[in-house]
């Protein structure tokens, strides 16, 4: 497989690797800037 | 040198806040995110396409290691949960630490086991025809999910005091689920396919192996990264909390004696 197939949507196969690979990159990074956004936002309380 | 008595609540240094301990999260993020890129570039570019399904076997790559640890992660929160019972009449301030530990594991384990179901969806629709069966497998790895969702609502709408005590027993029977999710594929044998895996595993091409391996080795250092971030988070909440609780009282201490000459 190579970057052009791998972004080749014209399948039901293709579009679903394609969002499972960035769906899940998308949701672990959501998850981690919430954290540190809940972080630095506690950090501020007294 | 630092004058002690006008900064009371200042606590001690400690090694989680000097730049060492920094110095080690960021080379361990590195670490876990060259591991992940060595990883999409085995699942992705280097390991051949399987014959039956093509291209979109590739998914299992993702799915596998998100599974293996979405069964780990509750047995994390379990720990968490039976310390904070143990310690919350013996040492309150350790069964805290342990509370926080169980929530973040919980949550670790909602966003796991979430993308474990939702990935072997994604694949199931071309390879299966459908998207969902009510499978012995899928089943009880959704009720997995729903009970770490439970667990994380009860928590939030549970009385102040009694949260970490009704959390830490419900973790314990949602952590039952978790080897009937284990020993479903081989007890009822229905639409999701038998181990890969294990004594009773079926076993793959060995030039697949390594794509497996690496990605279970970078989603597992992520995993525990971001349990232990969610771990730092809470704790952080807690003694904000305490600050707070402590300010309050200090506060209702400093009402003037005039005030109860007045009431009587």
């Amino acid at each position: 497989m190579t970057w052009q197939s791998f972004f080749d949507l014209s399948t039901m196969g293709h579009r679903h690797i394609v969002a499972v690979y960035a769906g899940i990159w998308l949701l672990q990074g959501s998850y981690l800037a919430w954290i540190i956004t809940q972080f630095r936002a506690t950090k501020k309380k007294p | 040198m630092q004058n002690i008595e006008e900064t009371p609540h200042e606590r001690p240094k400690s090694f989680l806040r000097t730049p060492a301990f920094r110095a080690v999260i960021w080379l361990y993020l590195a670490a876990t995110l060259a591991v992940l890129a060595v990883g999409f570039r085995q699942a992705i570019f280097l390991v051949p396409t399987e014959e039956t399904m093509g291209n979109v076997q590739r998914v299992f790559y993702y799915h596998l290691p998100h599974a293996i640890l979405g069964l780990i992660f509750p047995y994390l929160n379990l720990a968490g949960s039976l310390a904070f019972l143990y310690w919350r009449r013996r040492d309150p301030l350790k069964a805290l630490s342990a509370d926080a530990f169980a929530v973040a594991a919980a949550e670790v384990t909602v966003l796991y086991v979430a993308i474990t179901l939702a990935s072997g969806m994604l694949w199931a629709k071309p390879v299966w025809g459908i998207w969902w069966a009510w499978d012995a497998r899928l089943t009880t790895e959704l009720l997995l999910l729903l009970l770490y969702l439970s667990y994380l609502l009860l928590r939030r709408f549970s009385p102040t005091g009694q949260i970490g005590a009704l959390g830490a027993v419900l973790s314990i029977f949602a952590a039952v689920n978790v080897p009937i999710i284990y020993m479903s594929i081989q007890w009822w044998r229905t639409q999701h396919p038998a181990p890969v895996f294990g004594p009773n595993g079926g076993g793959i091409d060995p030039s697949l192996v390594p794509a497996v391996l690496w990605n279970l080795a970078g989603w597992a250092l992520w995993g525990f990264f971001i349990l232990g971030f969610r771990f730092a988070l809470e704790r952080r909440r807690q003694l904000a909390e305490q600050e707070a609780a402590f300010h309050a009282i200090e506060s209702s201490l400093e009402i003037p004696p005039t005030s109860w000459k007045l009431s009587q």
